[in-house]
């Protein structure tokens, strides 16, 4: 095994990570699979798109203002539609969120068209050696940017009285809004939050990588893949959990090819799912 | 059991005005029907699993697939007529959903949904690398072994008529109690003595055999297997939608859903992809929000009240058997 393989692995596994830790935070905190993840993912790279195009941003730029766009978006949809099905069933969010990701891709296509876009960038092709090993700039990029938001993300929910808000909810919504917390509002901050981290991991997909309006599917199930690996409640799991799924991928292509990476992906987060659902990793931080 | 019998004589003079009409239709309508047939055996075998036993999936792909293939690569690679294909799929779904029962069946609520889906996606990407199953471009079948047109109508009509056979038969038998005892309280089943992991084994297999069968009559119709096709997300979340939308837990309510989903909007919109599109998922959210027990329900209670009214009587109608209020309704009352 190269030590490229092995570093290209780890880089494409902080995107994944920065992908999952949203779709982690929402279940973590609302106990809700939220399937328009990947529509926030691709939302995001989309809104980026706006600003590079008719702005002439740099997608690093476009970043902060996708983040925030999305996470606008989000808010008032978790706050005003999506809370009230958590209570009714079980099964409302999961079929809701499906139906709202199928809108959001329509609308993605009146707006955008289904061709393949791409966020341009003067580090999108760029590449370089460090120590021997060949480095692909964007995944270095997204990597480091990865580890600022898990970090900042960690510190928010373990540091900040909005963090301690969001564990207690989290905790027991119940006795959360019996002691005054507005257990409404926090679910809605958490899915706008959720809804950031998601755009700052689709602008940086963006970059990586062609998107069209149906790309949001395969996000979401990396996603998935990263959330199940990585058990639920913890950012350092996550960050672990994406890194495991890059390296696992990247190890699948070279050995297998890469029409075989699929299968040893999903078979794998299958099996971890199924036989280990608390994740690869224990949870090391209490969420 | 009196509810048991009308429904099963309702269901074979269907069957039989089915099989009197086939012969009649123009090739067109032929081809409509076999395709609704068997979306109703998709919709209804995901409602077994998953309004009946409250065990939500979003993996019907992996059997479409399974069925499809099975019955597909056996009349491509080997001389046996379509029967023996339809066999074989049933079969080969059958031992796929028990295989994948092992795994899945440690997984509860929203984790077997993401299981089922995780699996399915695995499916298709080991089709797509499995050269002598025809790779990512799948295998054309021999159209002089296939049924077409009638025949192959007939075959979705029996399909279909199975699931629905199946749908009454849980509906009303005291494997179909359990089965919506363990939905509604697993904990409360099994102290009264339900075998719970039983149970829900036979829901997947049974659910996995019938959309299995459906996989092989839509290999038939499309004369090919390919990945795309037979393994497409699509086919998990058209039976999620026709079953919810028609109302889950249900016997007719799939049957509801596969009209208003297939005919009323995916066939009347197929010109306008994204109108499609956006029609789908908001009535997906409408649903979940405005009556979770679908359409099917609404009918129900409307014409309760209706009837309610002309008898000068509020309430004091019987409750009919489709409207039951699932334990989910009550605990929201």
């Amino acid at each position: 095994m190269s030590a490229d393989v092995m570093v290209a692995g780890v880089l494409a596994g902080g995107l994944y990570a920065l992908i999952g830790l949203g779709i982690s935070l929402v279940f973590g905190v609302l106990k809700m699979m939220n399937l328009m993840h990947g529509e926030l993912v691709i939302g995001g790279a989309y809104l980026a798109s706006l600003l590079v195009g008719y702005a002439g941003f740099d997608p690093l730029l476009a970043l902060p203002f996708a983040m925030l766009g999305m996470a606008a978006l989000a808010y008032p949809v978790q706050r005003y539609l999506l809370t009230g099905l958590l209570r009714a069933s079980p099964n409302a969010p999961l079929v809701a969120t499906f139906g709202l990701s199928l809108v959001a891709q329509a609308v993605l296509q009146a707006v955008f068209g289904t061709h393949p876009k791409a966020l341009n960038a003067p580090y999108a092709d760029a590449g370089f050696t460090l120590a021997g090993v060949r480095i692909q700039a964007v995944y270095a990029i997204s990597f480091a940017l990865t580890i600022v938001l898990c970090g900042a993300t960690h510190l928010i929910l373990t540091r900040t009285r909005a963090g301690s808000a969001v564990r207690a909810s989290a905790a027991d919504p119940m006795t959360a809004s019996m002691l005054g917390l507005n257990v409404g509002r926090i679910y809605a901050l958490t899915m706008a939050g959720a809804a950031a981290l998601a755009a700052a991991g689709g602008v940086m997909t963006g970059v990586a990588q062609s998107f069209t309006p149906t790309s949001g599917l395969p996000l979401l199930l990396t996603g998935f893949a990263v959330m199940a690996l990585a058990g639920i409640g913890s950012v350092g799991g996550v960050l672990l959990g994406g890194i495991t799924l890059g390296v696992l991928q990247s190890i699948s292509t070279d050995l297998f090819g890469g029409g075989w990476r699929n299968f040893v992906v999903y078979t794998v987060f299958f099996l971890t799912l199924s036989f280990r659902p608390s994740g690869l990793f224990r949870r090391a931080v209490p969420a | 059991m009196k509810q048991k019998t009308g429904a099963a004589v309702a269901l074979l003079s269907a069957t039989t005005v089915a099989l009197l009409l086939g012969p009649r239709l123009d090739p067109g309508t032929q081809d409509l029907a076999t395709t609704l047939l068997v979306y109703l055996a998709i919709a209804q075998a995901w409602n077994i699993l998953s309004g009946f036993a409250g065990q939500v999936s979003l993996g019907a792909a992996t059997f479409v697939a399974a069925g499809g293939y099975a019955a597909g690569l056996a009349l491509a690679h080997t001389p046996v007529d379509w029967p023996a294909g339809v066999a074989l799929a049933v079969l080969v779904s059958c031992a796929i959903g028990a295989a994948l029962a092992v795994p899945l069946l440690r997984l509860r609520g929203d984790y077997f949904a993401i299981g089922t889906l995780a699996a399915s996606i695995a499916v298709q990407a080991l089709l797509t690398n499995w050269n002598w199953a025809g790779g990512a471009a799948g295998v054309t079948l021999p159209i002089d072994r296939i049924p077409t047109g009638t025949v192959l109508f007939e075959l979705a009509a029996f399909v279909a008529a199975t699931a629905m056979a199946l749908a009454v038969y849980v509906r009303y038998s005291a494997f179909g109690l359990r089965l919506t005892a363990i939905r509604d309280n697993e904990p409360a089943a099994a102290g009264l003595g339900v075998a719970v992991y039983r149970h829900r084994f036979a829901a997947l297999v049974l659910s996995s055999a019938l959309t299995g069968m459906a996989g092989a009559v839509t290999a038939y119709q499309y004369v090919a297997v390919s990945p795309g096709g037979m393994a497409s997300v699509n086919w998990s979340l058209n039976a999620v939608l026709m079953a919810l939308v028609g109302g889950a837990g249900s016997v007719l309510g799939p049957v509801l859903g596969v009209v208003v989903v297939y005919y009323g909007l995916t066939r009347q919109l197929e010109d306008f992809q994204v109108v499609s599109l956006v029609v789908e998922g908001v009535l997906l959210v409408l649903i979940v929000k405005f009556a979770p027990a679908g359409i099917w329900s609404l009918l129900t209670r409307a014409g309760r009240a209706i009837r309610g009214r002309l008898l000068g009587a509020p309430g004091s109608a019987p409750a009919t058997p489709e409207a039951e209020p699932t334990a989910r309704e009550i605990e929201v009352v």
